[in-house]
């Protein structure tokens, strides 16, 4: 067992740690510093530099303009955004749906969709959820009825981070009604937003926060071309999506983060009451065993294990933390805060609800691990 | 970044394994220590011109598989505590003895009110013709009775320093009694207890560090017994809840009881996780800062999520879990004293934050 960085990984640490440090704006990474609303713009400026420097897609191919970086890279490189006060850029398109053209689909599409996408030309949005379809995906209503050469989408998806700025969505819809298994029959399909019959209405979510919306689908013509691999085989592809978004979901270094604003908090505020220090001790013991953890997930993947279920851990445990924390955070700046400490706290309720709520993620532990 | 194992270790831990299943159950007790030291188990974490080899990975791969077993051996007391101890006062003499089996050191540091902390020594050594002469009282002394020496701290006019004393001295009354999870434990009592110059293995300014670097190894050395003994009350609840009908059908089936299972593979995870770490910061020989910090967090994790994960063992087999004939018991019993030993979660996250 060798558990350290090799003098290869720290040089490549460095390196991007001076990147971040010359190239990202100062008033950007203020507003990341301060837990403030970004605007689209933030995210695009921040983008095109990583995408001058060619390291804006590091889990992709190289072949399609990844970086080649191996698990550990990628680790790293996360982990110094994170240490920079670096905005995370939108997962959709760089994370979620590349993934899928590069796997599933065909070289039309990896040649239309990719490049825009590592470009920030196209902004991307996820249909998956439904007002009557959320833990249980499978039972989605959102229909694409075929004629001739276009699909005719009718429904509605909820719950879409990012909608009002994004150029397309990738959707899962019913293109053949449920005869024995509801997963059968589900496809997924790329749509412009801006094709007729696609309307957006903004959800203001607890915080007073803009991020979420409902998509509307009324006689959505879409080419046919737009569906990425088989038609009924969207459940395959949308089970490969949701294990790639859960890996990213732990959010470690973030939360290392989040822990150096509350020393800061604790001293601003004068707090000298041993049990918090106990109480941010405590999550910090944890933060770090939920770290390592991921290391090792890390080091299977570099040994060419695919992430599994494990990652699930992962998912479960970040999330616990990261409320933990803003939990933590609201108590030490009490009501009433002129710090966003609250907005903070009710907006991170939704980590343990996203990408599979932590229940689903028990439900997976159970069945695929321990094979109950 | 590498957690692939070397043939040699995977050997080793193989080796245990075998061991540690064959007539080790339940916590029955065998003298085993020459078994030990002629497969050269004795000598892990010793140099290897003192006949050793390996260090606290070994020593991992070794308690996992002995928690597994719940074998109850005086190795992490006797080997771990009491061989860095010696190494870190460099007594190669006394090393050697310890990998050939020919002798076995108990190691007497803590005292009634210390609260594990092993700076808090009352125990008095004053000069006496040229020796010392040692007064005071030492509790928790681990695995005492197949100890023939005595590791002791004491207070010295100069400081704490460690002193070498034969377990049969005279003015020297133990008290022996047997734990709830088959391990015996001594109160030793120094009336007087006179020993030459000679004793005196870590002067003040050295005994300290040798001690707490003695107790941090041994305490990752403990988080991996945890990690043995944890694996398998899960292993031992998923396998019984899958057989175990009511209602008609096995308990495995229901949610209530699947997401507990679930909550016990996470903190195993952690608990895996967490010992990894102790082991590593044990074996990059870490600033002593760096590594009590290490040390802290693994075993403040270790004893919350072992406690998790013992309680719900016994809670989801129901009352076979209570039973005295049943295995699950025993390896909650010694995971409650595992949790505890050399500092429980409340003085390890204190000493996190103090370090």
């Amino acid at each position: 067992m060798n558990l350290t960085f090799s003098p290869q990984e720290r040089a490549f640490r460095a390196e991007v740690r001076e990147f971040i440090a010359s190239h990202l704006p100062e008033e950007i990474r203020s507003k990341v510093r301060g837990g403030e609303h970004l605007e689209k713009d933030d995210y695009y400026r921040w983008h095109r530099m990583l995408f001058e420097r060619g390291w804006v897609a590091p889990n992709w191919p190289q072949a399609y303009g990844g970086t080649g970086w191996d698990p550990i890279r990628r680790h790293i490189f996360s982990e110094e955004l994170s240490y920079g006060w670096a905005p995370r850029l939108l997962p959709f398109g760089l994370s979620m749906v590349a993934p899928v053209i590069i796997q599933f689909g065909n070289d039309e599409q990896r040649g239309r969709f990719l490049p825009r996408i590592l470009s920030a030309e196209d902004f991307w949005c996820q249909g998956y959820s439904e007002p009557g379809s959320g833990s249980d995906l499978a039972s989605l209503s959102t229909k694409a009825e075929r004629k001739g050469d276009v699909y005719v989408i009718n429904g509605t998806k909820t719950w879409i981070t990012a909608a009002q700025w994004a150029d397309w969505i990738f959707v899962l819809a019913r293109t053949s009604p449920v005869e024995k298994k509801r997963q059968e029959g589900i496809s997924f399909i790329l749509v412009d937003m801006r094709t007729p019959g696609v309307s957006v209405r903004p959800i203001t979510t607890v915080d007073g926060g803009q991020e979420i919306n409902e998509v509307n689908f009324e006689n959505v013509e879409v080419p046919v071309s737009n569906r990425v691999g088989d038609e009924g085989g969207g459940w395959t592809y949308a089970k490969f999506l949701l294990e790639h978004e859960r890996t990213g979901t732990a959010g470690i270094a973030a939360c290392r983060q989040m822990l150096t604003l509350l020393s800061e908090l604790r001293d601003r505020e004068g707090i000298t009451d041993r049990r918090f220090d106990e109480r941010l001790a405590e999550i910090d013991i944890e933060l770090t065993a939920v770290a390592f953890t991921e290391m090792r997930v890390l080091a299977a993947e570099s040994a060419g294990t695919r992430p599994g279920p494990e990652s699930s851990i992962l998912k479960l445990k970040g999330t616990e933390i990261q409320q933990a924390l803003t939990e933590l955070a609201l108590d030490a700046g009490g009501p009433y805060s002129d710090v966003a400490l609250a907005r903070n706290y009710f907006n991170f309720r939704k980590a343990t609800i996203y990408a599979g709520s932590n229940e689903i993620q028990k439900n997976i532990i159970a069945k695929q691990i321990l094979k109950v | 970044m590498d957690f692939t194992l070397t043939p040699e270790q995977v050997l080793l831990r193989d080796g245990v394994a075998r061991f540690a299943t064959n007539g080790f159950s339940n916590g029955a007790r065998h003298d085993h220590w020459k078994q030990f030291a002629d497969l050269g188990w004795l000598g892990i974490g010793a140099p290897e011109d003192a006949g050793g080899f390996g260090g606290a990975t070994e020593t991992l791969l070794l308690m996992e598989q002995l928690g597994r077993g719940l074998v109850v051996s005086p190795f992490v007391s006797q080997v771990v505590l009491a061989g860095t101890i010696l190494r870190a006062a460099n007594r190669r003499d006394l090393i050697e003895d310890i990998v050939e089996g020919r002798r076995r050191f108990a190691v007497a540091y803590e005292e009634r009110g210390a609260r594990y902390d092993p700076s808090s020594v009352d125990v008095r050594a004053e000069p006496d013709a040229g020796g010392w002469k040692l007064s005071g009282m030492k509790v928790r002394v681990l695995d005492p009775s197949s100890a023939d020496s005595l590791i002791v701290s004491a207070r010295a006019p100069e400081g704490i320093a460690l002193f070498l004393v034969p377990a049969s001295s005279a003015n020297l009354a133990r008290t022996t009694y047997p734990g709830e999870d088959g391990h015996d434990v001594a109160t030793l009592q120094f009336d007087g207890v006179v020993v030459g110059a000679d004793a005196v293995i870590a002067p003040p300014g050295n005994a300290l560090d040798a001690l707490e670097a003695g107790v941090d190894a041994a305490t990752a050395a403990l988080c991996a017994e945890a990690l043995g003994l944890c694996a398998v009350m899960l292993e031992t609840t998923v396998e019984y809840l899958k057989v175990r009908q009511q209602f008609g059908v096995p308990l495995s089936s229901f949610q209530a009881l699947q997401h507990r299972m679930a909550e016990m593979y996470i903190e195993l995870e952690l608990i895996r996780s967490m010992t990894y770490h102790a082991a590593m910061t044990v074996e990059s020989q870490a600033d002593a800062i760096g590594r009590k910090r290490d040390i802290s967090a693994a075993k403040a994790q270790v004893a919350k999520s072992g406690r998790f994960i013992g309680q719900q063992a016994i809670q989801l087999h129901g009352a076979i879990g209570m039973s005295e004939e049943y295995k699950i018991g025993h390896y909650f019993k010694r995971m409650t004293f595992v949790e505890r030993l050399f500092g429980d979660r409340d003085y390890h996250v204190r000493r996190y934050l103090a370090c």
